[in-house]
This record gives C-alpha cells, sequence and structure tokens, in this order.
C-alpha cells in the first residue's frame, strides 16, 4: 500500500534501492545541487529493487531536461539586477487548532532551518484557534524564540488575522499545521524576494509528506497541489487566460504563501466569512490572492520555497476535501462579484467555464468507468452549488455572530 | 483584440526586459540570431523585468543546447502530433558546464557558402508585398546562387516590381495554380538546392545561410524553418496567430523521418507538422524520385497542403525532412476578416484533398481515419472549449473550418479527380 518516498540528489552516486514490506510504489524527490528539482511516482510491485543505474535511467527520463535548466539558471542570474532595498524582516506565523503532534513537527522543521537565513529578523508566531485544551500552549513552550498567541473565535482567517496583527516583520509567511518545511524553504522564499521585491506576496511548492494511503496517492497522482518546478508570476490580467484573476486558484495552496505585511493591512486581512472550518472550509487563501492582485501587485511563484504537505488521510476525508474545494471556490466568486462588480464578466465567465469544466469531467469519468474519480468530481461539484446557493452570504451572518460573542 | 505590438529581445545583450505597453505585446527572444521563442503577455503583465525574461529563457536555452550540441544524443525526433522527442542522458547533463558559451557558439557558427541555392518566390497581384520580400532577399547576409521570382497573374503585374531587383531573374506562368508555379520555379532553377518562400513573408537576414547549413546537418532532402508573425495589427491577425495556431509550434529542430512516418501511419502522419510553405527548401534531386508538386493542390485549386503533399511523398519514399528553426522568415496574415474567413476554408478544403490524395497514392487508409474521425472530433473539441471560454470569434472560424470540411468531401466523391493520381510503385519502402 505505502509508497517509498526517496529524496536523491541527482549531482552525485545515486542509492540502490529496495521496497520493503507493504511498499508497492516509489516516489523521487529529485534535487541538484541540493536545490529541488522534480518530483515523479510510479506504481512498482512488492519487493521491487533498482540498482544505482536504473535508478540513474528512470531519474534521466523525468529530469535531465529541468537539470540542465537549472544550469543555465544559475549561469544567467548574475547578469539580474541584485535588488537595491536590504533584505526583508519575516514573521513566521502558524495558525493551529488542536493539531499539537503535528505543530512540534512543524515547528522542528522551522528549527532546522532559521539559522543564518539572510533575513534582517526573524519571529516564529503560533496562533492557536479556539483550542480545546492546553495540548499546543504546552508544545510551543517546547521551542525556544516561537511566541504564542490565542485566538478565541474559531476560524482559519480568524487567526491568519489575529497573526497579522501581531506580526512585525515586512513579510509575513504563513504555514498551515500539516506542513512540514524543505531545508531550503527560507532561501528559497528569499530568492524569490531578491527576484522580485515589489511583489505583493509568494507562493511556494508543495509536495507530499507521505503517500502511505489509497487517498494520498490518488490525491498526489492526480497532481496533488503541484504547481510545478518553474517560477511564475502573477497580475491583474493573463494572457492564454480569460478569467484571471478570478482564476485565483492556479497561484498556489495557502498552506505555503507569504506576503507584505503592511499590503494585507491595507487592503483590510483576510475575510473571515471564508476558510471558517465548517461550515465554509475554503476560500480564503483564494479571496486574498485576488485581492492582492487587483491592488496591482505582483505574486510570485517559487518552486525552492517548498513544503511537504500531509495530504487527507481517507478516501471520506479526501471527497470532503473535494466538496470544500468547490464550495469555497464558488463562495469566493459569489463573494467577488458582489464586492467588485468591474469584474463581473470574468467572474461570469468563470463560473460557467467551471460549470462545463466540471461537466465534462463527470461525464468523461463516466464513459471511462473511473467511480472513485466520478464520486470526487461529483462531491466538488456538489460542494461548488451549494457555494452558488447562498452559502457565502450565510457564513458572513455566522462570522457577524462569532464577532459579537467574542466582543 | 485589436493590436498586438512585436518585440523582439536579445538575451545575448546586456539588461533584456520587455518595456511596459498600453495594450498586449508578444516578446520574441533571441540568442542573437538564434530564435528562442515567443513570450505572449498582456498589457497588465509588463513591465517585464531582466529576472523574470531570464527565468522565462531559461528553459528555453537549455533546449536549445540539448537540440544542438552533439554531446546531448542528436537532433529531436518527430513524434506523436509532431512534437519533438530526446531522451537526455544524465551523464551527459553531469559534465555540463559553461552552458552559455555553448549557446554563443551555437548562434555565431559561421554560415556555410550559400551559392549552391536557388531561390523561388511564386507571387500573384500583390506589388507592395513583393518588393517588401524582395528587398529582404537583397539584404541577405549571403547572397544565394540564384532568385526567380514565377508570377502567376494573368498580366504579368510583377514585372515592374523585379525589374527595381537586377539580381532576380523574372518568369511569367499565366497558368494559375501555386503548384503549377512552383513546378515552374523548379524547371527554371538549377542549382541543387533550391528554397521557396512566398510573396508576404520578409526573410530574417541569415535566412540562406541558415537553410544550407541545415542541410550539411543531417541527411535530408527536405528543410523548413520557423514562421514568425511580421506584425499583430489587426483582430484577423491575431486571430489567425492564437486562436488557430499561426504557424508557430517549435523553436527546436526536429528530423521526420521514416520513424515519425511508421509511428503516425495509422491515423495519417500529421505532415502539415513539418513546416509551411512560406519557408521551405529541398535538395532538387528529390524531385526527379518523387515528382513535382501537385497540381490539384495548393492555392488557386483545391487550396493548400501542396506544401505537406510533397513532404508526405519524401517520407514515404524513405526520405527526411529536417525543421530548422534557425531559418527565421516573418509573415504578413491576412489582415481583413473575410480574408481570414476565406483562407481558412481554402486551408481545411485543401487539408481534407490532400488527405485524398496521400490515401490514393500510397494506399495508407489513415488518412481517410482522418477526414472522418479525427477531423469531427477536433470540431467538436474545439465547440467545448469555445463554449467555456467564448474567445471571440472562433464560432465564425469554426463555421468556415467546417465549410471548408465539407467542401473537401466533394473531392472524396469525385472520381475523376482521384483518377489523376498516379499510384506509387509496389517497391515502395511505405507502401
Amino acid at each position: 500500500m505505502p509508497y517509498r518516498i526517496i529524496d536523491i540528489e541527482l549531482s552525485g552516486p545515486l542509492p540502490a534501492v529496495r521496497l520493503e514490506g507493504e511498499e508497492d510504489g516509489l516516489a523521487v524527490v529529485a534535487r541538484w545541487r541540493d536545490e529541488l528539482v522534480g518530483f515523479s511516482m510510479q506504481p512498482a510491485a512488492r519487493g521491487a529493487a533498482w540498482t544505482s543505474d536504473e535508478l540513474r535511467a528512470l531519474a534521466e527520463g523525468a529530469f535531465a531536461r529541468r537539470v540542465v535548466t537549472r544550469i543555465v539558471a544559475a549561469e544567467l542570474a548574475p547578469r539580474a539586477p541584485p535588488p537595491a532595498a536590504p533584505a526583508p524582516s519575516l514573521t513566521i506565523a502558524i495558525c493551529t487548532k488542536d493539531r499539537a503532534a503535528r505543530l512540534a513537527r512543524l515547528l522542528a522543521s522551522l528549527d532546522a532551518v532559521r539559522g543564518g537565513s539572510g533575513f534582517a529578523d526573524l519571529e516564529v508566531i503560533v496562533v492557536d484557534n479556539a483550542p480545546s485544551d492546553e495540548a499546543t500552549r504546552d508544545a510551543v513552550a517546547r521551542f525556544d524564540g516561537v511566541r504564542y498567541h490565542r485566538e478565541p473565535r474559531a476560524g482559519l482567517d480568524f487567526a491568519r488575522n489575529a497573526a497579522l496583527s501581531a506580526a512585525h516583520g515586512d513579510l509575513l509567511a504563513f504555514l498551515d499545521d500539516d506542513v512540514v518545511v524543505d531545508r531550503n524553504w527560507l532561501a528559497g522564499l528569499l530568492s524569490a524576494w531578491r527576484r522580485r521585491p515589489d511583489a505583493g506576496g509568494f507562493t511556494g511548492l508543495v509536495l507530499p509528506y507521505r503517500l502511505d494511503t489509497p487517498a494520498q496517492i490518488h490525491f498526489e497522482a492526480k497532481g496533488g497541489f503541484g504547481r510545478g518546478f518553474a517560477p511564475d508570476e502573477f497580475h491583474g490580467a493573463r494572457w492564454g487566460n480569460m478569467f484571471h484573476p478570478v482564476s485565483a486558484g492556479i497561484l498556489g495552496a495557502g498552506c505555503n504563501m507569504a506576503f507584505d505585511r503592511r499590503l494585507l493591512l491595507d487592503i483590510g486581512g483576510f475575510d473571515e466569512a471564508l476558510d471558517t472550518g465548517a461550515p465554509l472550509p475554503g476560500g480564503g487563501d483564494l479571496d486574498i490572492f485576488y485581492r492582492v492582485l487587483r491592488t496591482g501587485r505582483v505574486m510570485a511563484y517559487e518552486p525552492r520555497y517548498a513544503v511537504y504537505h500531509e495530504h487527507r488521510e481517507t478516501l471520506p476525508q479526501l471527497r470532503r476535501q473535494y466538496w470544500s474545494w468547490g464550495l469555497g471556490f464558488m463562495a469566493f466568486l459569489q463573494k467577488s462579484r458582489g464586492s467588485d462588480p468591474a469584474l463581473r464578466d470574468r467572474q461570469r465567465g468563470m463560473v460557467r467555464w467551471w460549470m462545463l469544466e466540471m461537466t465534462g469531467k463527470m461525464l468523461g469519468a463516466l464513459v471511462r468507468r473511473r467511480w472513485r474519480d466520478l464520486r470526487f468530481l461529483a462531491a466538488e461539484f456538489q460542494g461548488g452549488l451549494q457555494g452558488l446557493a447562498g452559502e457565502y452570504e450565510r457564513s458572513q451572518a455566522r462570522s457577524r455572530r462569532i464577532r459579537e460573542q467574542a466582543s | 483584440m485589436t493590436a498586438m505590438a512585436v518585440r523582439h529581445v536579445d538575451l545575448a545583450a546586456p539588461d533584456p526586459a520587455v518595456a511596459a505597453a498600453d495594450g498586449p505585446v508578444l516578446a520574441v527572444l533571441w540568442w542573437r540570431d538564434l530564435v528562442l521563442g515567443a513570450v505572449p503577455f498582456r498589457a497588465e503583465q509588463l513591465p517585464c523585468p531582466t529576472a523574470r525574461v531570464l527565468d522565462l529563457a531559461a528553459p528555453m536555452i537549455a533546449d536549445q543546447v540539448i537540440a544542438r550540441d552533439p554531446r546531448f544524443g542528436g537532433l529531436p525526433h518527430g513524434g506523436y502530433d509532431g512534437r519533438p522527442e530526446q531522451s537526455v542522458g544524465l551523464y551527459a547533463v553531469l559534465g555540463a558546464s559553461d552552458l552559455l558559451g555553448v549557446m554563443e557558439a551555437l548562434a555565431t557558427r559561421p554560415a556555410p557558402a550559400t551559392d549552391g541555392l536557388s531561390v523561388v518566390i511564386c507571387t500573384q497581384d500583390r506589388a507592395d508585398s513583393l518588393s517588401r520580400c524582395l528587398a529582404s532577399l537583397a539584404a541577405q547576409r549571403q547572397a544565394p546562387g540564384e532568385i526567380v521570382v514565377v508570377d502567376n497573374s494573368a498580366t504579368g503585374s510583377a514585372a515592374a516590381t523585379c525589374r527595381a531587383f537586377p539580381q532576380v531573374r523574372y518568369v511569367h506562368e499565366p497558368r494559375p495554380g501555386l503548384s503549377v508555379a512552383r513546378n515552374r520555379g523548379l524547371s527554371e532553377v538549377r542549382r541543387d538546392l533550391v528554397a521557396f518562400t512566398d510573396d508576404d513573408v520578409e526573410l530574417h537576414p541569415g535566412w540562406t545561410g541558415a537553410l544550407v547549413a541545415a542541410f550539411d546537418a543531417a541527411e535530408v532532402d527536405a528543410v523548413t524553418g520557423v514562421v514568425l508573425p511580421a506584425v499583430l495589427d489587426t483582430p484577423a491577425q491575431n486571430a489567425f496567430e492564437h486562436q488557430l495556431g499561426g504557424f508557430t509550434q517549435h523553436f527546436v529542430p526536429i528530423l521526420f523521418d521514416g520513424r515519425f512516418f511508421d509511428e503516425t501511419l495509422a491515423a495519417g502522419p500529421q505532415v502539415w507538422r513539418i513546416g509551411a510553405g512560406a519557408n521551405m527548401a529541398f535538395r532538387r534531386s528529390v524531385f526527379d524520385r518523387v515528382g513535382g508538386f501537385d497540381e490539384r493542390l495548393g492555392a488557386g485549386a483545391a487550396g493548400c497542403s501542396e506544401d505537406s503533399e510533397i513532404w508526405y511523398r519524401i517520407l514515404a519514399a524513405g526520405g527526411a525532412c529536417l525543421y530548422d528553426p534557425r531559418a527565421v522568415v516573418f509573415h504578413h496574415h491576412r489582415a481583413d476578416w473575410g480574408g481570414l474567413r476565406r483562407q481558412v476554408r481554402a486551408y481545411i478544403r485543401g487539408h481534407v484533398a490532400a488527405l485524398v490524395v496521400q490515401a490514393d497514392r500510397h494506399g495508407h487508409q489513415g488518412n481517410l481515419r482522418r477526414i472522418f474521425l479525427q477531423f469531427p472530433q477536433y470540431f467538436l473539441w474545439v465547440a467545448f472549449e469555445a463554449l467555456k471560454t467564448r474567445p471571440p470569434g472562433r464560432f465564425a472560424i469554426l463555421w468556415d473550418e467546417m465549410v471548408g470540411w465539407a467542401a473537401g468531401l466533394r473531392y472524396v466523391a469525385d472520381r475523376t479527380w482521384r483518377a489523376r493520381t498516379p499510384r506509387q510503385a509496389a517497391e515502395a519502402p511505405h507502401g
């Protein structure tokens, strides 16, 4: 059942690999001179083995061209003018709810990369969101240099806004509690800033932390959160994408994003009626990406700014995830239609596109008898319909009540 | 979209960047004379600073080095849909350094002598365009061995234009049809290599040298080059470039040989992916082996595809074609909407006609499969995509494509027309 995940350095001799126990697949995280260049996964027979040469042949097919690109990029880099401004200070914010063990794992991975980061200053804040016990507080106490905040109003965007108020850094990076950072995560974010010091925000690569269950394998095999290994930039419009920036989902994932803190304050922070957890667990990252782009600032995607994400373990959980994406996306679109009428055509076009696209995909799954795919697509579609049917307004009312209760 | 500026950016020059603009920009990226790629920008995506241009160029330069430097294993081969395929060895990569130096050497390689090259331009009542084309031919760094203009107009209207260019030999071919004109050009030239281009094109100054160099690079009977847009000033030009894909697909050299032909035979080899009649060259001897352009095809006859049908015959006879984007021409697309729609109808009609000819000449049923299966599938797919994104004018163009296809079906039914195909000899390797 589980896949073995190996991390290989392509510029040196490759190891031999033999699958053990129940492992029936191999996933490869490939680096060139320590920088991430690629990821691939494939099923295999139990006990399958690869010699060093066989692994090299596998890696060649998948990654050789990317390595050449990376070598060229490194040779070109000195031709870009260095940024005029000095390196910024950084606040890392982790919003968490009742996941002390995972949080500890993330804090440990951060500890490993904090030293000599290149940022002017570094602080780490944990926002404990409506906790049911003190486990998170205790976990944080075991780490040096991590500030603890409590946000009693339940909802991820309430927590993100609390982090925003408490942060001091020029840049504010958010991490979800179900990720672990790559050893070059900080360096990747800094290099993204150096390339675009005027960016409003950054998104990064999300790779799987483990591939142990059918749900995790299915999700990653379908592409996961993959935005790929090439850097990219996003503006208020995008060639080849008629609905941009309404198509905010292409920018990246909320579990690994960073922003110019003052810009976030200027635009009013996160929308507390989105990303509330049940009943509207989504849309918050789409909304913030969209609003940042609407100010005219650029958002940059950087593959070296990478994390490993704990994908949903069980198939029902994964189905719920798809439902929440459909719901979050449509709720965000409904909200934008109300709050940003200037892009009405694109919003309408996006809804229409999504409906046709989902219908086409469901028909395709039906024809090809891919029942699991069909169930996930149906869940996403159902979430979308719910989002279109006024879920955002209902959520706004709920958020208002939460704010009133807290004051 | 009304107008898109075409700008050229040299990555070998200091601080390559794309400046801000009021409207969309097509940035063509170069390393000196070697074209790397073309990146479209909306106005909001500009200015594009140097760091981002370098990021965009890195994979393009990698592709060039991998395709052109022999240590990486040789030229890419054409695969399904004409896509370049090439496996890259990691051992080759491990020793790789100073790839920008390799790129510089590739771009500044001296070109071979070009007096063995003839150039044929077929023209019909387009004096201004022809004049512009001949001026770019006169500006070539290396002059071709001979230049022949075949005037396919009824009245010989190009004669006056040609008098202004003393190196040009003028020939009048009053029998209408591009294939007729091309064959007349073939009969007039003497050099071992013959290149064809069209009167609505401007040539890059290194064009002649690049074509001859391509024949040296591989054992091929035919060479094609890249066709870039000269301007994108009107809605029709933009629709042709962006919705119909224009001419430009790839920026690395691609070898089309027996492997490509055999692998794609079942569904009909996609020979139109090999290149465009606006930028093609041949060893003159190949026409002795496979015959001249089929006069039932091409503009003025069934409409287009007289070029791809020749490549089909060359591949079927065991030959090979090299697409090398080192040879660059800049094409002026039809500026008016009516002209574009007529051209689309003619193009599809000609394409269907060529598929019929190919099926008849070689007995390859895959070509008929393409007419009756692939085309309808393509129409459905285009319609579905257009419903989703509603690009302006796409439905009108789709209608023209379908009308052209229906007109092409006429040739399927026309036995007399089909009977004019001589069957290929039984010993041909791909019969």
